[in-house]
């Protein structure tokens, strides 16, 4: 399913008014820490019946295939018929909920999409129609992934300026709670149903994947409760409806860097070795290595239970580090490791799939933010929704050729298929590498030098290196040509700063005069792609705040 | 680009050029080895001297450089298949056939020089065993009455012998109304060279083997959930050992979702060296075109010694001085599958041979996609690299110098 981290990074972090309400009980205010608990709690439950019926078809691979008589690719068809919405979808959701619906509305109308959906895949195996599945999945797509939108406009609205990076936290641990869940009970419902009606077959399939679809009605009542409370909030505290705040521009996509169409290389290529292999992960474990259905189910879910735990920590050292790029090389080697075990050794999978888990947790805090390193912030929702329709339609895409591949050539060429895809965003991270070290490096012209202890000129041009995906750091400043280059040499290291906009206190070193130090800068991307730099010299500060301009 | 990222890689290089190495060291370096195969129907018998005999007795003779393989396919009692090697490139059969027509005789088929001979084997189809699993658990108990290999009647080789590709059909029936529309059918190849089959189960052969493809068609289950097994007898000299070894492999390419493969070997006692086997992946297939979705995994028990040969007149003329026999049961389909009266149709293929049964190596398309899929990154690394570190001393060469 793709990832919401990033969404995160979409909204500003603004302080909403405090209001005087103080008259009411802790529970009823909608201010209170208390209320906002209640009001969390719903929130995460919103998203737990899409992510728990996401991967029914992975939790119940044989009995589906068994029961509808499918072969594999047929079977891969309804994780296809779930990414085709959202190939369209993903740059209309955020629109459809903050002009159309409103955000209320729509979560309802998207919950009940997801209920629906559900309903209908669950009547399509009651009635042994296998189209009417694939409807249903479909219909569960439309829903899915806009939910997960809702569900970070309402977290935006209601914490934003608090908790918030907490409550994305929890929302995303308990999608992965929801697919364990899923993973880890739904066979033992449909053995269960299996004793109660006495019998195998499409009827008792569609009678587990109807108790399934309870899941998703308490979804819905999720979005209707959150709809009254976010009304009734909106009444007392006189706050505006929420919005997603993303803008869609499509014309954008022309001025994407070349960078970020190899963050989207990675991003296919990487997630499409995940999700179809934990689709088909079941039965490969349960033939290659000899799994009791039990342990297959726990096996294919431990990335999600790891994922669960690992990301916030993983996150935090990510941003600690910086070096995001590292990161996400260092992930997709692993990944590529895992694989390359799971494919060519009896090892126990074990230990291949806690790596993999691992990896793909550090890659998800690695990969989706360094998209605001390399494109403008009014192009942040553009390129996000972008990325998720690409990634969406090459789930789709390789979950039928995964299908078939399995069923023509067996497990192995699988997974070097798979293999293949992770060398494909290996290329692009290498790529991207060297590419951010050619052009990483931001001349900033017409520095003025204001300053005058040791140094006689002013007016000395410099180039500063200034931004790499790797880590962001100034090289030394060389000086214009056309003057001495005894003039103004100098170095300057400052500390990993995480996007465009941001700033950040450097420690600072000059390499050529000790006495001179940079003790504050701050790069600002302009909206037409310029950058600003503005650095504050010790010990002249305060007063030689330097400003320059750069063409990317 | 630091200089410690630059040395970051070069464990990485290693990692990633051993896996590369591993891969490829797993290529398998077949050697071409061919034998020529000729097929002779009922050697040596002249039809004027008796009435035709109700059976047929195939003879195929696959000549190397210096040695020759005879394998024989007989529907003479219980259906077998003999195989006899030689160290010479002359040896031929004798077939007496009055001997051999008559029920229970012996010493009616020999293989001259008998001196010659290095190792006789014989595969049996003995008895198919049908049972009803009530509780869905695939374990082969309360058995119906077995059907008998040896009572089955069984079709005329004569019109089905294919000489071109070394092929031949034999089909039998029981006498019951259960097999009115069914049938038991042996479908014998031998092989000139090494190669596999397209149809699944793709097995590697050599030309030291041949293959049976083996089916149950269209008979009426005696019971709602049945299920099948096939009791299968090796029969061999006295002196050799028997075993059945399970031998794991990690490409399913040729037969998708099966990574094991079984071998019956037998070798001389206190000796390792294979000298025959017969090799099977656990898989069988509930329709005639084979499909993932309609595989179903069978399992065997162990050999157990038994003290009579089975009832096949091919054993009887060829073995005359107390062979050895040994048998093992081939249970079909494991619990929760579906039963056989689903499809009605199962099918199941073994190999034949005599050596040391062929292993299975990576594709080509297995190692092309991963030598290239790991190349291309590491070739970019690796120029990138060597790049960077060219700019990145150029650069230190330029120098800073101190302001004044």
């Amino acid at each position: 399913m793709a990832e919401r981290e990033e969404n995160e990074r979409l909204f500003s972090e603004n302080h909403h008014d405090t209001g005087t309400s103080g008259r009411m009980s802790p529970l009823r205010d909608p201010n209170h820490l208390l209320h906002r608990i209640i009001v969390l709690f719903f929130m995460c439950f919103l998203g737990f019946g899409s992510y728990f019926c996401y991967d029914n078809p992975a939790a119940l691979q044989k009995q589906i295939i068994q029961d509808m008589q499918l072969n594999t690719s047929k079977f891969m068809q309804l994780y296809a018929w779930y990414s085709w919405p959202n190939v369209f979808l993903c740059f209309l959701g955020g629109f459809l909920l903050d002009r159309v619906f409103g955000i209320r509305l729509g979560t309802v109308i998207f919950a009940l999409f997801v209920c629906v959906g559900q309903v209908i895949f669950a009547l399509g195996a009651l009635v042994d129609h296998f189209w009417l599945m694939e409807f249903g999945r479909f219909v569960f797509g439309i829903g899915g992934e806009s939910l997960a939108v809702a569900q970070n406009t309402y977290a935006v609205n209601w914490f934003k300026g608090k908790e918030l990076n907490l409550v994305f936290g929890l929302q995303l641990s308990m999608a992965r709670v929801g697919s364990t869940v899923n993973m880890n009970i739904m066979g033992s419902v449909y053995d269960h149903m299996k004793t109660v009606l006495g019998q195998t077959g499409y009827f008792t399939l569609g009678s587990a994947l109807m108790i399934g679809a309870t899941t998703c009605v308490l979804s819905l009542f999720c979005a209707l409760v959150l709809g009254f409370l976010d009304k009734r909030a909106e009444r007392i505290l006189n706050k505006e409806q929420g919005k997603t705040g993303e803008v869609i521009k499509l014309k954008d996509v022309k001025d994407f860097p070349l960078q970020l169409w190899l963050i989207f290389i990675i991003c296919v290529g990487y997630y499409v070795a995940i999700f179809p292999f934990i689709g088909l992960g079941q039965v490969f474990f349960i033939e290659k290595f000899n799994f009791s259905p039990t342990e297959a189910r726990l096996i294919n879910s431990i990335v999600y239970i790891i994922s669960a735990p690992a990301s916030p920590v993983l996150g935090l050292m990510v941003d600690k580090t910086g070096k995001n790029i590292i990161w996400v090389m260092c992930a997709v080697i692993t990944t590529l490791l895992a694989h390359m075990m799971l494919a060519f050794t009896f090892w126990n999978p074990w230990f291949a799939m806690v790596i993999l888990g691992l990896s793909y947790s550090l890659l998800a805090c690695a990969l989706w933010p360094m998209v605001a390193f390399v494109v403008p912030e009014h192009q942040l929702g553009t390129a996000y929704g972008f990325m998720q329709s690409i990634q969406n339609l090459g789930l789709a895409l390789i979950s039928m050729a995964a299908g078939s591949i399995l069923d023509s050539k067996g497990y192995l060429i699988l997974e070097v298929f798979f293999c293949a895809c992770i060398c494909l965003a290996l290329i692009a991270v290498v790529g991207l590498y060297f590419l951010d070290f050619l052009r990483g490096k931001l001349y900033i012209e017409s520095v003025q030098c204001i300053w005058s202890l040791a140094l006689t000129r002013k007016n000395c041009i410099c180039s500063l290196y200034l931004l790499r995906l790797t880590r962001w750091r100034a090289e030394p400043f060389s000086c214009n040509p056309g003057q001495s280059t005894k003039d103004l040499i100098f170095g300057v290291r400052v500390k990993p700063i995480h996007s465009v906009g941001s700033t950040q206190p450097a420690v600072s070193r000059l390499t050529g005069q000790p006495d001179l130090s940079i003790t504050h800068w701050e790069v600002r991307r302009m909206r037409d792609g310029s950058f600003e730099a503005h650095v504050r010299l010790w010990p002249a500060q305060p007063l030689s705040v330097q400003t320059g301009r750069a063409a990317p | 680009m630091s200089g410690s990222n630059a040395r970051s890689f070069i464990p990485l290089l290693g990692v990633l050029l051993g896996v590369f190495l591993c891969a490829s060291g797993f290529m398998g370096s077949g050697v071409p080895f061919r034998r020529k195969v000729t097929l002779e129907l009922n050697p040596g018998l002249k039809l004027s001297n008796a009435a035709p005999p109700e059976f047929d007795l195939l003879h195929v003779r696959a000549l190397g450089e210096n040695d020759t393989l005879h394998f024989f396919l007989c529907s003479k009692g219980a259906p077998a298949v003999l195989l006899v090697h030689t160290n010479s490139t002359e040896s031929s059969v004798q077939v007496d056939w009055p001997t051999f027509v008559i029920l229970n005789s012996t010493g009616g088929l020999r293989v001259v020089p008998e001196s010659s001979v290095q190792y006789s084997r014989a595969l049996v189809f003995t008895r198919l065993l049908e049972y009803d699993d009530v509780n869905n658990t695939a374990e082969p108990q309360d058995f119906l009455p077995p059907y008998d290999l040896k009572d089955f009647a069984w079709s005329d080789l004569n019109s089905t012998v294919d000489y071109t590709f070394h092929a031949a059909l034999l089909c039998g029936k029981d006498h019951s109304s259960t097999f009115r529309n069914g049938s038991f059918c042996l479908d014998f190849s031998a092989f000139e060279s090494g190669g596999r089959e397209e149809a699944w189960p793709s097995l590697l052969h050599s030309a030291n083997s041949s293959q049976l493809h083996v089916w149950l068609e269209g008979v009426t289950p005696r019971a709602n959930q049945s299920r099948f097994s096939l009791e299968l007898q090796m029969v061999s000299e006295v002196g050799f050992q028997d075993r059945v070894d399970v031998q794991r492999f990690i490409d399913d390419e040729y037969t998708p979702s099966i990574f094991q493969v079984s071998q019956w070997v037998s070798s001389p006692v206190n000796s390792s060296s294979v000298r025959g086997f017969m090799q099977w992946k656990p898989i069988a297939y509930r329709k005639r075109v084979p499909m993932l979705e309609d595989a179903t995994p069978c399992r065997n028990s162990q050999p157990v010694p038994l003290a009579q040969p089975p009832p096949s007149g091919l054993i009887s003329a060829y073995f005359t001085h107390n062979p050895v026999t040994s048998g093992i049961n081939i249970s079909f389909s494991l619990a929760e599958d579906p039963f056989y009266g689903s499809t009605k149709f199962l099918s199941w293929t073994v190999l034949i041979g005599m050596g040391t049964p062929p292993s299975d190596s990576f594709s080509p398309l297995v190692i092309g996609i991963m030598a290239v899929g790991l190349g291309t990154p590491l070739a970019l690394i690796v120029v990138g690299g060597v790049y960077v570190c060219i700019r990145k001393r150029r650069d230190q060469q330029l120098g800073y110098q101190p302001i004044n």
